[in-house]
């Protein structure tokens, strides 16, 4: 459907803003091209639209080169929605859909029945019906952008381009405008400029990753949204999650805080059903060597855990932890300078886990609590847990309530582990 | 969408400027009553050799002078727009004077013609950048080459000598040697003008922005350079006619915009038959009861205010 041709776009004749690019994309696909402020997107659209033209290379729709077709005919197969539209004269929304149908109407004809029908049906799917003998200045920037996008609708067209359609509507609007081009899925073909990764990730079935004007990847969201392209491209740290209802990744951007440890201690954290995963990440952004173990690798800790390559000892789902595994955590607690002990809920499966620290006196072990947790009810053995954490309080392991309590804790552990402060 | 109101207003505009022509001749400085037309032989001349060629010539140059604001304020998209911005009858009226001092008044109107075009022409090439001339470029090269016009035509003034009195009253515009010959020069008006009607939905299109109109199948340079063709040989027209009429062009599609709304099918119209209207009126007024003070100055006396008015709302609003 539309294939582009190795293009070259630079201002000034000097300043590359896209390089030998290219893709083609099949009909009735719905493709994103994402990338960093200044990545050469919008000039990627502007040239597939035709206001810009590459100094070397051709954009071909259906096998025709776009410089050669007439703009009427172009405008009847391609459509446009812009990041945002100023018009400076009081047209009705109604007036300004139908001019969606310019491309359609002979120069000296009025608007037929059926274009005034098209127009209609355009304002219904966008819901803009109920402004339509309003002025379009009237009307507030979100329902503006709701018009414009019914007017792109009113083309017909086979082919729309999307500059951020939805970057001025709230989120209920982004998901409705967006469920109205994915339902046009098959039929349109749609190429659109996304700057929310995750609306990207859900709706389009391809994904150009763009950087100074070049591909950087291009395939399929999960194949395009890694953690190491993230990191690489647009400079942050962040979770990459898979939605358990449509399998699309989703991106947890992790906001980074000025690091005030560098982490010298080595910590082996034991955890349990979902409660050591935010430890994990705060204490790995901070530069702490974790090791973590065991756990049953169905846990939502073990992959946090794998997530950030944290070092972890695995059990498979419902049994006992065996003797190997119990031997892998004795190595790492013999490395590690303290052991936290997350508020895990303790069974008889993972109940050795803890029976094990009885025997490590000299490793300090904090037990981590959450003020806004339950409380009691974590132990599942019949009492053997309490016992246990009876038993390693009374030697001497201490109890953080909170995050910033463990932080001073764990600040406190490695001063006192620190010669040149003992001095 | 044009509605039953829009042609109400044009039919109604329509009859008012038929009725204004009836009218307008019988008034002057000499009363004519409209029965003794045909049988007064001194009346049949005041008639039909002094006042309908100056009636017609009025309208033609309102219709002409109108439509070029139209189109000017659609190109670019303000409504504060008009060709004298463009330099257009700078280049004009220089040209014109032009040959006012140095050729006696020989081929004005064809001087005044090339003027306009090189000034409108010189005004865009300035503007150009690669194939493309931006809208804020355009305004700010317009006002770049006017203000050397106007410096230019005031050293010709001041080289003149004795001609500075006949330049001033060409230059501040009017009809009082409108003969037919200049009617047959100011009908080329209806071509121009009709020329713009035919592009009316190209210029709505264009208000959405210059790659909205793209988008939607107008080829944005072409579709400039020619409007801004097309109305600096309105602007030059009527130029060489009645010198520089201030304020029609920017005024009349102003309040008929208010009126009609911003549909240039009916806006281009609309307007036109009201600025004959102004002009017809405007001139009959001078002719009526001032020994022929030029027309310029009523219509800036009258347009000014109105304008500053129109500013303001606009503002408050």
């Amino acid at each position: 459907m539309i294939r582009v041709d190795h293009i070259d776009i630079s201002y000034d004749g000097a300043t590359k803003i896209l390089a030998e690019l290219s893709f083609s994309v099949e009909r009735g696909a719905f493709i994103g091209i994402i990338g960093p402020n200044g990545s050469g997107k919008t000039t990627l659209l502007k040239t597939i639209s035709r206001i810009l033209s590459p100094m070397s290379g051709a954009v071909r729709i259906d096998g025709r080169e776009l410089a050669s077709i007439p703009y009427r005919d172009l405008a009847r197969t391609l459509g446009v929605v812009p990041q945002e539209t100023a018009i400076n004269f009081d047209f009705t929304v109604m007036d300004v859909v139908l001019m969606g149908r310019h491309p359609y109407i002979d120069r000296l004809a009025s608007e037929s029945k059926e274009d005034i029908a098209i127009a209609r049906r355009a304002m219904a799917m966008t819901g803009t019906e109920q402004f339509r003998d309003r002025s379009i200045n009237e009307i507030s920037g979100g329902e503006r952008q709701r018009v414009i996008i019914a007017r792109a609708l009113a083309q017909e067209p086979k082919v729309l381009l999307l500059d951020e359609p939805t970057s001025h509507l709230d989120i209920s609007h982004q998901i409705e405008i967006l469920n109205i081009f994915k339902n046009l899925e098959g039929e349109v073909t749609t190429i659109g400029v996304f700057h929310d990764l995750n609306l990207a990730a859900h709706y389009c079935d391809t994904l150009i990753l763009l950087d100074r004007g070049e591909i950087q990847a291009l395939g399929s969201p999960a194949e395009v949204l890694t953690r190491d392209h993230l990191r690489r491209i647009f400079h942050i740290n962040a979770t990459v999650k898979k939605s358990p209802r449509t399998g699309k990744p989703y991106i947890i951007p992790i906001i980074e805080e000025d690091v005030l440890l560098t982490g010298a201690l080595r910590i082996h954290l034991i955890c349990g059903g979902g409660t050591g995963s935010d430890l994990m990440h705060e204490l790995h952004q901070q530069g702490y060597a974790l090791t973590a173990g065991v756990l049953c690798i169905n846990d939502s800790d073990y992959e946090t855990a794998a997530e950030l390559g944290i070092p972890c000892i695995t059990e498979p789902p419902f049994g006992a932890i065996r003797p190997d595994s119990l031997h892998e955590l004795e190595t790492m607690l013999g490395c590690a300078d303290a052991v936290l002990v997350t508020d895990m809920p303790v069974g008889r499966g993972n109940l050795d886990n803890i029976r094990i620290l009885e025997r490590y006196c000299a490793t300090p072990i904090v037990l981590f609590a959450r003020s806004d947790a339950a409380g009691p009810g974590r132990d599942f053995t019949g009492g053997e847990a309490e016992r246990l954490f009876a038993l390693l309080k009374a030697r001497g392991a201490a109890t953080v309530d909170g995050h910033q309590d463990l932080r001073n804790t764990l600040q406190d552990l490695e001063r006192r582990g620190d010669p040149a402060e003992q001095g | 969408m044009i509605t039953r109101r829009h042609w109400i207003v044009l039919a109604f505009l329509a009859g008012l400027l038929f009725l204004s022509i009836f009218a307008t001749v019988t008034m002057g400085s000499t009363r004519v009553a409209l029965d003794t037309i045909l049988s007064d032989p001194t009346a049949t001349l005041i008639i039909f050799e002094l006042r309908l060629p100056r009636v017609i010539a009025a309208v033609l140059v309102g219709f002409g002078l109108a439509v070029a604001g139209t189109a000017m304020q659609g190109l670019f998209k303000n409504p504060m727009a008009d060709p004298y911005i463009l330099g257009t009858s700078s280049g004009g009226a220089l040209a014109a004077v032009f040959s006012l001092v140095f050729l006696g008044g020989h081929g004005q109107t064809l001087l005044a013609f090339i003027g306009a075009t090189m000034a409108t022409f010189l005004v865009y090439t300035v503007a150009r950048q690669r194939g493309r001339a931006p809208v804020e470029t355009l305004l700010l090269s317009g006002i770049a080459v006017s203000l050397l016009l106007s410096a230019i035509l005031t050293l010709i003034m001041w080289t003149a000598g004795e001609n500075v009195h006949r330049i001033f009253a060409w230059l501040w515009g009017g009809f009082p040697l409108a003969s037919w010959g200049d009617v047959g020069v100011a009908s080329l008006i209806l071509v121009g003008c009709a020329i713009i009607f035919v592009y009316a939905r190209d210029l709505n299109v264009l208000a959405l922005g210059e790659e909205e109109a793209t988008h939607l199948g107008v080829n944005v340079e072409r579709f400039k350079q020619m409007l801004l063709c097309v109305s600096s040989f309105i602007t030059a027209l009527a130029v060489s006619i009645s010198g520089i009429i201030g304020f029609i062009g920017l005024i009349t599609p102003h309040v008929m915009r208010l009126i009609v709304g911003p549909d240039h099918r009916i806006l281009i119209p609309a307007s036109m038959i009201a600025g004959g209207l102004i002009l017809l009126w405007s001139d009959t007024m001078v002719r009526t009861f001032t020994s022929e003070m030029p027309v310029g100055v009523l219509t800036a006396f009258l347009g000014a205010p109105f304008f500053v008015y129109l500013l303001r709302t606009r503002m408050k609003a």
